[in-house]
């Protein structure tokens, strides 16, 4: 008895399941279910079937390569029984899926946190083109005028600045004021 | 007409129903209407044809039977002398004559009939005529009954008569009544023979065929023979006696030591000696059968003295006359026993092999010889030198052999002999074959997978070497801190950042949520250029507004805002009406929507560039209809497609 795996989806094939095909070339095709072997008879190349695992690690999307894939490997010899073997080889199985377990979900949360990066700078363009939905341009601009009176004497600077729209443009350098407590919600440490 | 196969006669009725058929056929077959007012030609010719019809008949049917019997100087004398034995060689011709006389008879009676016909001068006369010539055929008939009875049997007996083909290869098996030749021919052949404790079980010749060499064999059972004068038998021996007779067969004679037939041995051999003449130029065998009862040395002293004595005889070739023949001379001997199958193939085998070659000897002695000695040839390859080369075998193909010889000899228990000796406990356990594996370890239940794992993929004599290496690096990594999670700590303006991005997404989906309800909305729509109701703008909605989005309304009081024109105009003036001369030649009109909002001509020709080229691009990518393209607002409008016409049909639209 042994498990195979799906030809087209790559999922384990207990026994009594699934079809197999044998083609006139005797390669055999295993199915685990008629959704795959549907599949393969509408000629879907799994590779480009976005639900299969073949996909998955042609894509990157899985870790594919590393030391940890090639302990389990089809033999062709079958090794006479031997009970001292067969326990240590049940107690290695466990470690290295263990450790296989562990690198993969490692390489998935690395692709998951570069998510996180283009996140920041969505953000970052939204509030540059869309502030003026919650912020009119002249919000504080009381408070400001009233600060210029008491330090006119200071030159104001002139920077240049893209702004939101990619243009070039020549300001006064704005005034540092420290941010009032209303305006800006204290969110605290965040755990990502 | 040399048949052996006697089966195809045609069956012979009885002298009744002969009469009843040919009648009856003449009856149907030829026309049976006629008047007295025909003419007197016309009527002749009816009652000739009836008699004609009539005598043709009967001529045919008996001529039929004559030529279908077989005639017995025609057939093998084998046959010729059995049908002679079973049905008396006289009578047999004599009954056919006697047909054959009555066939004589019927057509002269016919022509008689016929010629006085030919002068009958009325339809009685002439009616009376054919009834006398039917009448007279019908007692011819009728005078043959015994005759027709008799031969009817003979054709029964003769259609069961045995299939025996006189040239093929035969053995024939003789002896006293009981000797067990039945029970021979059952056991080499597959005939079922009936085998009986009485005498004279088998009353006529059986005939079995058996297989020797590729060839096909007749085997011959014959009735027992008693020991008198050939005038003294009947017929059922006489069957027995002909087929010695006229069969060139290897000839089985049978004696019974234990005497269980109910006949001395003296008798036997007595017998063995009087049918001597009927054994020559034919291979003999002689047989004694039923030696698991009494074997023949074991016998008392003057039967066993008698059986030596005719093993001598037979073994110095004085028992046969076989002068054509030197090797017939010697007559072997042979034990066997029927019961217990001992020594029954070996006479076979002996019999045969003796049977071919006395027939070879008779045929290369006739003139057929030479037409096959011409087509054989032997090819011997011509010496080269004196030197002798005799057949070679290497010493490597030697050893092969004989290990192939020792590996048939050796002999081992069998797992079917293990299981019948323990009958009922018996249990198959295939896993004491295992002998490689140590004994704690050979009834082990192997696992074959783990967690969806074939356990047999991972066996592996280095594995345990990855392991310690995967292991290692697995620690180092796990040092290094790859599996570490990255606490990300944001600064202030990220934050700040992340907070607004919140609340303007959340305004987005508020003003999206907005939007399509009201697109939803199904209420009627006032036009655009209505002026927008004083309701839905306030003063105060403006600063609730402006203090959501931060600015400080705080000092507003006394803002342009406040002072609309509607709240500028107080209650006490009253409304004066707006001159009409100054506002159409002031013309208040609003302008044109592409020109709102646009600084001069030149932005305006821009804008319209770019309104045109924003519709062109999608309606070239898209396909889609652009302003050339006909445009049909109604498919379908009303003036056309309802009411009836005045004059003409509405078919058509």
């Amino acid at each position: 008895m042994r498990i195979e795996t799906c030809y087209f989806c790559s999922s384990r094939i207990y026994p009594g399941h699934g079809i197999q095909f044998v083609r006139n070339d005797c390669k055999i095709f295993r199915f685990c279910r008629s959704k795959c072997h549907a599949a393969f008879k509408k000629k879907k190349n799994p590779r480009k079937t976005k639900w299969t695992k073949a996909y998955r690690k042609t894509a990157g999307k899985d870790l594919a390569i590393d030391p940890s894939f090639e302990f389990e490997k089809r033999r062709h010899v079958p090794v006479k029984y031997n009970r001292q073997l067969w326990e240590k080889t049940i107690e290695a199985m466990k470690k290295v899926e263990e450790i296989r377990q562990r690198r993969s979900n490692n390489h998935i949360m690395q692709r998951l946190r570069k998510g996180r990066e283009v996140e920041w700078q969505r953000d970052v363009r939204e509030v540059q083109r869309d502030i003026s939905l919650i912020r009119s341009p002249a919000a504080g601009l009381k408070q400001r005028q009233a600060e210029e009176e008491t330090e006119m004497e200071v030159e104001p600077e002139t920077i240049q600045v893209i702004d939101a729209k990619g243009r070039k443009q020549v300001i006064e350098a704005p005034v540092m004021v420290p941010a009032t407590g209303e305006m800006i919600e204290d969110c605290g440490d965040i755990e990502l | 007409m040399s048949l052996y196969n006697f089966k195809k006669i045609a069956v012979v009725p009885t002298a009744k129903d002969f009469i009843d058929i040919i009648l009856s056929k003449t009856q149907r077959k030829t026309p049976t209407v006629v008047h007295k007012h025909y003419k007197i030609t016309r009527i002749r010719a009816f009652y000739i044809r009836k008699v004609k019809f009539t005598q043709q008949n009967f001529h045919d049917r008996l001529s039929r039977i004559i030529q279908e019997f077989p005639k017995l100087d025609d057939v093998h004398p084998f046959y010729a002398d059995l049908m002679n034995v079973l049905y008396d060689k006289d009578h047999y011709k004599l009954g056919l004559g006697q047909l054959n006389t009555a066939r004589h008879l019927i057509d002269n009676v016919a022509k008689d009939y016929v010629r006085l016909l030919k002068y009958g001068d009325s339809l009685y006369r002439c009616k009376q005529l054919k009834r006398a010539a039917l009448g007279r055929m019908a007692t011819i008939m009728k005078r043959q009954a015994a005759n027709l009875t008799y031969l009817e049997q003979v054709r029964q007996h003769l259609a069961r008569l045995p299939s025996i083909d006189p040239y093929t290869r035969t053995i024939i098996i003789c002896g006293f009544p009981n000797v067990g030749k039945s029970s021979f021919i059952n056991k080499i052949t597959r005939a079922d023979v009936e085998v009986q404790p009485y005498a004279f079980t088998t009353k006529s010749l059986y005939v079995g065929h058996t297989d020797y060499k590729y060839l096909r064999w007749q085997v011959i059972d014959t009735p027992g023979i008693l020991d008198h004068p050939l005038e003294e038998r009947n017929v059922i021996e006489m069957q027995a006696v002909t087929a010695l007779a006229h069969l060139r067969a290897a000839v089985l004679y049978f004696i019974d030591p234990s005497e269980q037939c109910g006949h001395s041995i003296e008798e036997q051999i007595s017998l063995f000696e009087s049918i001597k003449p009927l054994f020559s130029n034919k291979p003999l065998i002689v047989v004694l059968n039923k030696v698991d009862v009494v074997r023949p040395e074991e016998l008392t002293e003057p039967k066993r003295q008698l059986i030596e004595e005719l093993e001598q005889a037979c073994a110095q070739g004085n028992v046969v006359n076989a002068d054509s023949n030197s090797e017939l001379r010697t007559v072997p001997v042979m034990r066997m026993s029927t019961l217990t199958d001992e020594g029954v193939q070996e006479v076979k085998i002996e019999a045969c092999e003796r049977l071919l070659g006395h027939r070879v000897t008779e045929k290369m002695r006739s003139k057929k010889v030479d037409g096959i000695l011409n087509r054989l040839h032997v090819a011997v390859p011509a010496a080269r030198d004196a030197r002798a080369r005799p057949p070679v075998l290497p010493p490597a193909a030697a050893r092969r052999l004989q290990q192939r010889a020792e590996r048939l000899a050796r002999k081992r228990k069998l797992e079917r002999e293990i299981e019948l000796e323990q009958g009922d406990d018996y249990v198959l356990d295939l896993q004491k074959n295992y002998t490689e594996i140590p004994e704690e370890e050979r009834y082990d239940p192997i696992p074959e997978f783990w967690e969806g794992h074939n356990i047999a993929d991972y066996i592996d004599p280095d594995i345990f070497d990855k392991l310690a290496e995967l292991e290692k690096e697995e620690e180092l990594r796990i040092a290094g801190g790859m599996y570490a999670v990255p606490k990300i700590e944001l600064d202030e303006t990220m934050r700040e950042i992340k907070d607004l991005a919140r609340q303007i997404r959340n305004k987005k989906a508020i003003l999206k949520d907005e939007s399509r309800l009201t697109k939803q909305s199904t209420k009627p729509v006032m036009p655009r250029t209505s002026r927008a109701r004083a309701k839905g703008r306030s003063a105060s909605q403006l600063r609730d507004q402006m203090e959501k989005l931060g600015v400080d309304m705080s000092e507003s009081e006394t803002a342009h805002f406040t002072r609309t024109r509607s709240r500028s105009r107080s209650l006490s003036a009253p409304a004066s009406k707006r001159a009409r001369t100054s506002s159409a030649s002031r013309s208040v009109s609003r302008p044109p929507r592409d020109t709102q909002g646009v600084k001069d001509v030149a932005m305006q020709r821009k804008a319209k560039n770019l309104a045109h080229v924003a519709i062109a691009k999608k309606t070239k990518k898209m396909g889609l209809k652009g302003e050339a393209d006909r445009f049909i607002g109604t498919k379908m409008p009303k003036h056309l497609f309802a009411g009836k016409r005045g004059v003409g049909k509405t078919d058509r639209r």
